[in-house]
Order: structure tokens, then C-alpha cells, then sequence
């Protein structure tokens, strides 16, 4: 087992660069998730550690191995598919221990760590089976399975939940999780949904763009994200942004009447900012007034509250799930000014 | 409330779909299910040619005799090793499908097809004429051993060379794409186009491989003439000629099977050559089977390159069924016989396209 370190790493196909100069540490061991919106590069970051992708320039070192230019299977590293990319033609076991048959290990030994994995992932009545007649859970496992019996120092899972239905990606994230645990690997998860990020994550890497937003712990992004996108983008639902001014020496927000004194040094006066608040810091005050709660759904234990501010502005709140409130009420907001973040309108940076 | 549809045709499904139908139908009918049957009714008479066509009557019932004309003789007995070539063949293949069947490696079609096949290719060649016996033809098993020869080393020359082709160009280079072009266009020239090519290119004098023999010191060889090169010549053409449809399905299939497996291939170690053994070729099943298939229907039809590039020579070795039937019918008038011969061979072809289309219902196992 190894950690993973990128060092300058860029991506170019032609003169289009997808990845600029990314630098990043994965520790041994660790779960690391890169996330981020469709097209942010975080597939392509990992292709690129797998081998897939060539390297434009820059460095990938697994553990101590400069591995930038060597053969996939070269690298010490195992990947789940999106598609699963089980060979069709093979059954269960043969698919699982086909990287070991390459590899010219001996017939027992490749049964004795097939049949390890299929107990880990509970496949062992399924061994003699064929792909198409699996279901797609069972297929994610084989996939799982199929990396596990390869024994790698990282393995790298390329949004292995996306084609499963809602249930079951619970159920297998889960059973990630627990895997993790178990071989205590070091994994790279690449995902674009932010709760898988958040539940599976040692590590998460926030990407936009092929550059690293921010880099951390799931909770650490949550309290203390780095700018606007990676404040809107850990969270559900997002974050909520306002508009507003500084104005002499005061923040002004229009949609709020009274905005409470905040924790932050203020910057220079006109500048234009927004203000941040996560629904679960809002409260909705019955007896305030200023905006209109257009929607309220009530998932039981939670209520989200959906307002529009005199502005058109929108805010989403989340409000305990026994509330009393009904729609198209007049009312105000409350929250804790600890609880809010200030960004630059402009930069998107954190104002601290 | 009045309605005034009477004037439009109100059709069922039904009717609409014979309407439809009937123009297809009726040329079908007239130019194949017609001609077909009159083929099998002309085989049962002794039917002259020339002879009838001057005077209708000119023709006899003979029931099956056309038959034991062309394919029986006097004193044939049956050996297990009268032909021990053809007899080894057929029992190896007999113990491959049953082999194929226990290993759970072909499913049951299958190693039927490869069993009964092997079966006729034991049996068949197993028939020889005792002491004092002749084949009354003794000119059709040789003839239809020839096709068979043939059809053997056409077909999987043809599979495999396309195969290879279009494992080697497929991708999006330009290069590629012209090669690909290439290698197709000689699938459009005609027969006679074709053959005269490759009289050329055999030519011991100024062909393009007597040339290059000569380069590396060989002597030319007489390609057309030579009884050991001239079956040899006409499947090389032959390959050449029918290379582009093969490739073209085979690069479908290619392009079929998901980038993602090659990736994962890559990560087990399995890249080129290993990976179109163990990854493109297992997944190219279906292909091969629609391919081999085609072709062996295709090819027990050979004439126009026997018939032009060797005249069926040297000494009968690349006389194939249908130019027999061809010169029989039409050369020897004996129209009885040539349908006879004609019957034979749809019922082989027949066979093919059974199996084409029972192995192409058969689910993977």
C-alpha cells in the first residue's frame, strides 16, 4: 500500500489544457474523493494516475515509483469502471482472476484469491455466472471484486454509483465504506455527487475547471470552504447566496431588513459581496416580514422551506419537519451570524 | 351523425401488408419458387437441351435416375478408411463437437452442426466402388470434393485475413480510413475483372510474383498451369476479391465491443495481442459465425474463377460443382442431369442457411 503524490500534473489534448499544474498529496491509507460539476476533470486526473490518460507533463509518484510514464498495469493500481467493464464472455470468477492469469500467476493461487474476494463481496454462489445474468448491484460487485483480487497498492473507482438505482447506491456505498475499513487501502473515488463525496470521503479535492478549488476533510469544507463554489457545491441543498454592499463600514444586504453584526473584518467600502448561509442555519421567524414562503415540503423529519425575498431573491431553509408552517405565509429570517460567510462578488474568495 | 368515408379505402393490417407484399412476392415467385421447382421436376427427366427446346416432347420421366447417374456407380461399397484424408477429418471432428458439447464450451446447435457435419465427412468419402465397380460419373465427387477443398481454404482464409485487416484499421486516422477504402474496393469489381487481374499478377513471365520470386533468386512458378498451385491461385484471388464485405462486418463488430473493456484490459495486463486473443476475439463470436456462414454459401458457388483463370484445370483439380453443372447443362445439354447436380448443391447451401439461422437464435450460454 502506498500513498499517491501528483506534482505539477497537467493535461492537454492539442492545445486545449483540461488540467493546469494540479499538486496533491494522497496519504496511505486514505479514502480521497475528487468531486466536482461534469467536465472539472476530475475523471481525467484519475485516468491519468491509472495510466489511461497520458500524462502531458508533471509527475505521478505511487508511494516511492515515479510512475509518469509507465503501463497501466505497470502501476500498481486496480479501477472500477462506471460501465463496470466486466468482459462479457467470462464468467464471475474468470473475470475476477483475469488480471492475475496475465500476470502468469499459477491456477491455485489465483482460485485461492478469487475466492477470498467473492467471500469479502459475497459472491460466491454467483463465481460460475455470467455478466448479463448478474444485476447491477451484483455486477458493481464483481467490478469491486475484480480490483480487490488484484491486490493494488491504490485502487480507483470512477463514479461507480452512477448507473445503480437509488436504493441499491445507498446499500453500495455503504458497503464502500466498509470495504475501505476492512483493507484499509488507499482509494481514489471519483464522484460528482457531493453526498457520496461527503459519507465516503477521508479527503475530499473540490475540482472546477481541471484546477483544485479546495482540499480537505468532508466536515472541514463544510464549515470552512475557501470560496463561493466549494461553498455552494458541499452541502444539500446548497448553500444560500444574498447580494449585497459594503457600505460605509457596514454590510448592507437588501433583501434582509436589519442584516445582524457579523463576526468578519468588513473590506473597503462599495465593494459588492454575498452573503452565505446554509439552509440548516436559517430559521424562519413567523412574526418578521420581508419574505414570501412560496413552497413548504415536508419530508417528515425535515420541512424545506422555499422563500422569495421582496427582490425575487430565493432562499431555501430547512425547518424542522414538525413545523406548523403553511404556504404563502408573510415572513422574516433569523440566523446565526457566526453561521454566515462572506464572499467577494467578483473572486468568489472567502471574506475572513 | 352521417359519416361520408365510404369513398376511402378502409384497410386492416392485414390487407395493407399483403398489398405491400405482392409486388415482392410475385417477382420472387416467378423468378425463384417457379424456377426452383421446375429445376427439381427437370431432374427427375432425361431432358435434352437442344432436343426440347425444338420439340417439347423430346423428354422422358426417368424418376430418380438422373441421381444414381450423377452420384451412384456400380458395386460401391462403403470402407472406413477408403479415403482416409477426408474420414480422419471427420471423425476428429466428431470427437471436437462432442468434446465442445461436454465442456460446456459450444452449446448444443452447435456441437450438433460441427457433429453432423464431421458425421458426412466420415460417411460420405467412405463410398468407393468394389472390384469391378465404377462411379457411372466418375467426374462429380471429384468435382465436389474440389468445391469442398475450395470452400475450405477460401472461407477461413477469407475470415481470418479480414479479421486481422480490420483489427489492424480500425481507429479514426486518416490513413486508416483510406486503407480501409482500399481494401474494400476490390470487393466491387467484377468476376472477370478480378480473374484477369490476377492472370497477371500469376503470370510466369511479366507477373508481379514471378517477378518478386525472381528477385529473391526463386524460379517463377507456373501458378495456373501447375497442379499443385492452381487451386492455390484461384482461392488467393478469391480472397482478394471477397476480403471487403468480411472486413466490413468484422470492423462493426470491432467497433461494437466497448472501449471501456480495453481499459480494463489494460489494467490486467492484457494489451495488444493478448488483448484481441482473450478481449476482441471472444466478443467477435457472433461475427465470425455470420461470417463464416456467408461465406461458405457464397463460395460453394465459385465458377468465374475457375472457370476463367484455370478452364477448371490442370487435369480436372480446380473443376468446381458449379461450372460441372454449368458445362453439363449447357455444353452436354444434358439438362436432366445438371439439375440433378444443381438439386445437390442447394440441398449443401440449403444446410448452410439452417444453420446460419438456428446459431444466429442461439442465446450465449
Amino acid at each position: 500500500m502506498s500513498g499517491v503524490t501528483l506534482s505539477n500534473v497537467i493535461k492537454k489534448y492539442g492545445d486545449v489544457q483540461v488540467i493546469h499544474g494540479i499538486d496533491l498529496q494522497i496519504e496511505e491509507g486514505e479514502f480521497c474523493v475528487f468531486v466536482g460539476p461534469s467536465g472539472c476533470g476530475k475523471s481525467t486526473l484519475m485516468r491519468m494516475v491509472a495510466g489511461l490518460e497520458e500524462t502531458t507533463d508533471g509527475q505521478i509518484n505511487i508511494g516511492t515509483r515515479n510512475v509518469t510514464k509507465l503501463d497501466p498495469s505497470q502501476r500498481g493500481v486496480a479501477m472500477v469502471f462506471q460501465t463496470y467493464a466486466l468482459y462479457p464472455h467470462m464468467s464471475v470468477a474468470e473475470n475476477m482472476g483475469f488480471g492475475l492469469k496475465m500476470n502468469g500467476f499459477p491456477k491455485n493461487e489465483i482460485t485461492a484469491k478469487v475466492n477470498e474476494a467473492a467471500r469479502i463481496l459475497k459472491l460466491e454462489p454467483l463465481l460460475d455466472r455470467k455478466p448479463k445474468a448478474l444485476s447491477g448491484g451484483q455486477r458493481q460487485r464483481v467490478a469491486i471484486g475484480r480490483t480487490i483480487v488484484r491486490g493494488p497498492e491504490v485502487f480507483l473507482f470512477d463514479e461507480p454509483l452512477s448507473n445503480l438505482d437509488a436504493e441499491l447506491r445507498v446499500d453500495m456505498r455503504v458497503e464502500i465504506a466498509s470495504l475501505h475499513k476492512q483493507i484499509g487501502a488507499t482509494m481514489i473515488y471519483v464522484t460528482h455527487d457531493q453526498v457520496e463525496a461527503m459519507t465516503l470521503a477521508d479527503k475530499i479535492v473540490v475540482l472546477r475547471n481541471g484546477r483544485i478549488e479546495q482540499v480537505g476533510a468532508p466536515l472541514d469544507l463544510y464549515r470552512d470552504p475557501d470560496n463561493r463554489f466549494v461553498a455552494g457545491f458541499i452541502g444539500s441543498p446548497a448553500m444560500n447566496f444574498l447580494p449585497g454592499q459594503i457600505v460605509k463600514g457596514t454590510l448592507s444586504v437588501p433583501a434582509l431588513s436589519d442584516v445582524p453584526e457579523l463576526t468578519m473584518r468588513l473590506p473597503a467600502d462599495g465593494t459588492r459581496i454575498e452573503l452565505g448561509i446554509r439552509p440548516e442555519h436559517l430559521r424562519i421567524d413567523p412574526e418578521g416580514r420581508g419574505f414570501r414562503l412560496e413552497l413548504i415540503e415536508k419530508l417528515g423529519g425535515v420541512s424545506f422551506a422555499y422563500l422569495r425575498s421582496g427582490m425575487g431573491e430565493r432562499l431555501i431553509i430547512a425547518e424542522d419537519g414538525e413545523s406548523d408552517l403553511t404556504d404563502d405565509m408573510d415572513v422574516g429570517v433569523r440566523f446565526d451570524p457566526a453561521r454566515a460567510f462572506l464572499f467577494d462578488a467578483e473572486t468568489g474568495h472567502r471574506l475572513r | 351523425m352521417t359519416r361520408y368515408q365510404g369513398t376511402r379505402l378502409a384497410l386492416t393490417q392485414r390487407q395493407a401488408a399483403a398489398i405491400l407484399l405482392l409486388p415482392f412476392l410475385t417477382v420472387y415467385a416467378v423468378f425463384l419458387v417457379y424456377p426452383f421447382f421446375k429445376g427439381v421436376w427437370i431432374s427427375l427427366h432425361d431432358w435434352n437441351l437442344m432436343a426440347v427446346a425444338f420439340n417439347p416432347d423430346a423428354k422422358s420421366y426417368v424418376g430418380l435416375s438422373n441421381y444414381e447417374r450423377v452420384m451412384w456407380g456400380s458395386n460401391i461399397t462403403w470402407g472406413a478408411w477408403a479415403s482416409p484424408g477426408y474420414q480422419f477429418f471427420g471423425l476428429l471432428g466428431l470427437g471436437t463437437s462432442v468434446l465442445l458439447y461436454r465442456t460446456g464450451r459450444a452449446g448444443k446447435v452447435t456441437a450438433l452442426a460441427i457433429g453432423i457435419a464431421s458425421l458426412l465427412l466420415f460417411v460420405l468419402p467412405g463410398f468407393h466402388p468394389g472390384e469391378d465397380g465404377r462411379w457411372y460419373d466418375r467426374r462429380f465427387w471429384p468435382t465436389v470434393g474440389n468445391t469442398i477443398l475450395f470452400v475450405g481454404l477460401a472461407v477461413p482464409g477469407v475470415t481470418i485475413t479480414a479479421m486481422l485487416l480490420a483489427a489492424a484499421l480500425d481507429g479514426e486516422t486518416r490513413a486508416k480510413a483510406v486503407l480501409r477504402t482500399l481494401f474494400f474496393l476490390s470487393q466491387v469489381l467484377s468476376v472477370t475483372v478480378v480473374t484477369l487481374i490476377w492472370q497477371i499478377m500469376f503470370s510466369p513471365r511479366q507477373g508481379l510474383i514471378a517477378n518478386v520470386t525472381e528477385l529473391v533468386g526463386g524460379s517463377p512458378i507456373v501458378w495456373l498451369t501447375a497442379e499443385g498451385f492452381a487451386m492455390a491461385s484461384i482461392v488467393i484471388a478469391t480472397i482478394w476479391w471477397s476480403l471487403g464485405i468480411a472486413m466490413i462486418l468484422f470492423l462493426a463488430g470491432i467497433q461494437d465491443i466497448s472501449k471501456d473493456l480495453y481499459e480494463a484490459g489494460a489494467l490486467d495486463n492484457a494489451t495488444g495481442a493478448k488483448a484481441f486473443w482473450y478481449i476482441t476475439l471472444p466478443n467477435l463470436k457472433r461475427t465470425i459465425t455470420l461470417v463464416v456462414v456467408l461465406q461458405i454459401i457464397l463460395h460453394f458457388q465459385v465458377f468465374g474463377q475457375s472457370h476463367l483463370m484455370t478452364n477448371g484445370g490442370p487435369n480436372d483439380t480446380t473443376q468446381v460443382l458449379v461450372r460441372y453443372i454449368y458445362q453439363t447443362a449447357f455444353r452436354d445439354s444434358e439438362l436432366g442431369r445438371a439439375s440433378a447436380m444443381a438439386v445437390f448443391l442447394f440441398v449443401i447451401m440449403g444446410g448452410f442457411s439452417i444453420l446460419q439461422f438456428v446459431l444466429g437464435r442461439e442465446k450465449d450460454q
